[in-house]
């Protein structure tokens, strides 16, 4: 199974490109998909319950929707404790419950994270496009 | 030598915040003061709505909390219509009452707190949080984890999600309970009770190796204030409020939550954005008091379920003769209060009327002004509206928790600052057991700044030897 966990607030216009994303792609046979504001440590337990993980966020640097696997994390965020990244919370997976499925990171780029709801033109074109990538992934696990 | 430590931001605690220490002319601390450098603006910007709107738009205050601001939004909009809420929609109040404080608790006890007391106050900081802790004692990590993805989930089940759920409303909730959550939550009590118990028994044993520590994180007298249960015990959602001193003394009994602005009042200081209340009779600042795991603990005279009543007893042991005033306490008081949540979710979710479907009060609006007050993790919360004819809101004010601690939180500093800064010899460690005083409180700064319009703000321009050159200031 993978889990699609798609990360971002939606009243921060673009950065909500990531729940457009899985949206779009709608119900996928051997997928679970999670939306949140933020990542937090108690999705390790999640990830580890599937066999691979993809997440989705909005990207501040413009560009075009884009697929890759997850880099390892350099190291534990020195704040630590309210907010972890798409790295460190497999890395509690892996290390807490054992995890050692892939990791990947689907970036849909914006331009407007301003107060408000609804994505830019650029932001919804890169939601699309990153839905195709995801979809495309998932064809090719399945 | 610098004149003027400053610890910005401060870390592991819910918000932002800073800390300024003033040095004397011989080298050594003179004084400390807790800053407070975010803003909000919900009392202004909630006026002009709908008084049933309240309770969802205050939800959005914190991502911590927000189960308490619309339990005490959702009283509040009670008292404006002028109803008792049915039995079972009370019993759901207090569940997701007790699965946000068990979470929250959970968040600042082995997520914020515990790398300090398990990995060490010097210890390097980089490791010194939740991912130095899963190095340290996986399992003891993962149980702190899991702990507040339980009381998450309650909260989840309960109201269709885990964060900013506007499922109490005026009245009563908007849902009630399904019997498959019902077992879903059972079924996680043992392992919670179980991880409360390990957590409880650790902290025990770790007390002894810390005494420095816990006389001079926060160690003074005060008074404290929380709500009680009518035979005077533990009580987070509905009570009388009572006000015990550093002696153990009751000092006020039965107050009513609706009437806190005779009791309570407001000051404001120049250098933070988050308000000063204290007991009125005696004052600003004499009137000093605390709220939160510690007040609770001190002024229940028990908890009311069985295991957090034996715990209880032997915290109140720790107390020279009246009250326990150390704030290096709240730890050990928070972990009391979660055994007591996990008992309390048990007890609920065996109440035979738990799933009764009626859970909502149907009334039109009967009074322009209702206040509600609920225990937040923090403490004692009150949100109070004032609404025209047509249910408009007029004015709010919000007495948050972490505010009533200010006093107490800007004390706690002081005399951290005092006896563990060197200003000669600075070091990381002695300046994250000043941090540390702060964490005792776990204070929730988005919470308790979410005024706009009265508080200062202000920026200083000093030199290198910490003079004050310049200074300007509006509100």
């Amino acid at each position: 199974m993978t889990l699609i966990i798609a990360i971002g607030n939606t009243l921060r216009r673009d950065d909500g490109a990531a729940h457009r994303v899985v949206e779009l792609l709608g119900e996928i046979p051997g997928a679970r998909i999670l939306t949140c504001h933020q990542l937090m440590p108690e999705m390790a337990e999640d990830i580890a319950a599937a066999g691979r993980v993809v997440f989705v966020d909005a990207d501040v640097e413009p560009g075009t929707a884009r697929l890759e696997p997850l880099a390892e994390t350099a190291g534990w965020s020195a704040l630590g404790g309210h907010s972890v990244g798409p790295a460190e919370v497999v890395a509690l997976a892996s290390k807490l419950y054992g995890f050692q499925g892939e990791a990947w990171l689907c970036r849909a780029p914006g331009e407007d994270f301003g107060d408000g709801t609804g994505l830019s033109a650029a932001a919804e074109e890169n939601a699309r496009q990153a839905a195709a990538l995801l979809r495309e992934y998932l064809v090719r696990q399945a | 030598m610098p004149e003027r430590i400053l610890i910005s931001p401060v870390t592991r605690i819910e918000g932002h915040a800073k800390i300024s220490i003033y040095v004397d002319d011989s080298g050594q601390v003179d004084s400390a003061q807790f800053h407070v450098v975010e803003f909000r603006g919900f009392e202004k910007f909630c006026e002009g709505r709908p008084f049933h709107e309240m309770p969802a738009l205050m939800a959005r205050i914190c991502g911590i909390c927000p189960v308490s601001h619309v339990l005490a939004s959702a009283k509040a909009c009670d008292a404006l219509l002028g109803v008792e809420i049915p039995p079972a929609a009370e019993l759901l109040r207090r569940l997701m009452n007790y699965g946000q404080i068990l979470q929250s608790h959970a968040l600042s006890f082995f997520h914020l707190s515990s790398p300090d007391l398990l990995l060490g106050f010097d210890s390097e900081p980089a490791r010194r949080n939740l991912f130095g802790l899963l190095e340290h004692d996986p399992d003891f990590a993962r149980r702190g984890i899991r702990l507040r993805k339980f009381g998450q989930r309650i909260i989840e089940l309960l109201g269709g999600k885990r964060i900013h759920p506007s499922w109490a409303v005026a009245g009563g909730v908007l849902e009630p309970m399904t019997a498959g959550a019902r077992a879903e939550i059972l079924t996680g009590v043992p392992e919670a009770l179980e991880s409360v118990r390990i957590a409880l028994d650790r902290m025990k044993s770790l007390l002894d190796q810390f005494p420095d520590e816990a006389e001079h994180l926060g160690t003074f007298p005060s008074l404290f204030l929380g709500m009680v249960s009518e035979s005077g015990g533990l009580e987070h959602y509905d009570g009388r409020i009572r006000i015990s001193d550093a002696e153990g003394n009751v000092v006020a009994e039965g107050l009513d939550a609706q009437r806190y602005f005779t009791y309570i009042g407001e000051a404001s200081e120049e250098f933070s954005y988050m308000k000063f209340p204290y007991y009125k009779p005696l004052g600003h600042p004499g009137g000093i008091y605390r709220v939160g795991p510690l007040a609770r603990c001190n002024i229940a005279t028990h908890a009311g379920t069985p295991l957090a009543n034996r715990e209880l007893r032997e915290f109140k042991q720790r107390a020279a003769g009246g009250a326990v005033c150390q704030s290096f306490h709240y730890h050990l008081a928070r972990l009391v209060e979660m055994l007591h949540c996990v008992e309390k979710i048990e007890e609920i979710c065996s109440e035979p009327g738990i799933l009764d479907e009626r859970v909502r009060a149907q009334a039109g609006q009967n009074r322009t002004v209702g206040v509600g007050a609920s225990e937040a993790p923090r403490g004692t919360l009150f949100h109070h509206y004032e609404v025209d004819e047509t249910g408009l809101m007029k004015k709010a004010n919000l007495i948050i928790a972490t505010g009533q601690n200010n006093l107490a939180m800007n004390k706690a500093v002081e005399q951290a600052a005092k006896r563990f800064v060197n200003p000669a010899r600075l070091t990381e460690g002695m300046l994250n057991r000043v941090e540390a005083a702060i964490r005792c409180y776990d204070p929730c700064l988005s919470c308790s700044t979410h005024a706009l319009g009265r508080m200062p703000l202000e920026v200083e321009v000093r030199d290198r030897r910490g003079h004050l050159l310049d200074r300007r200031a509006r509100g």
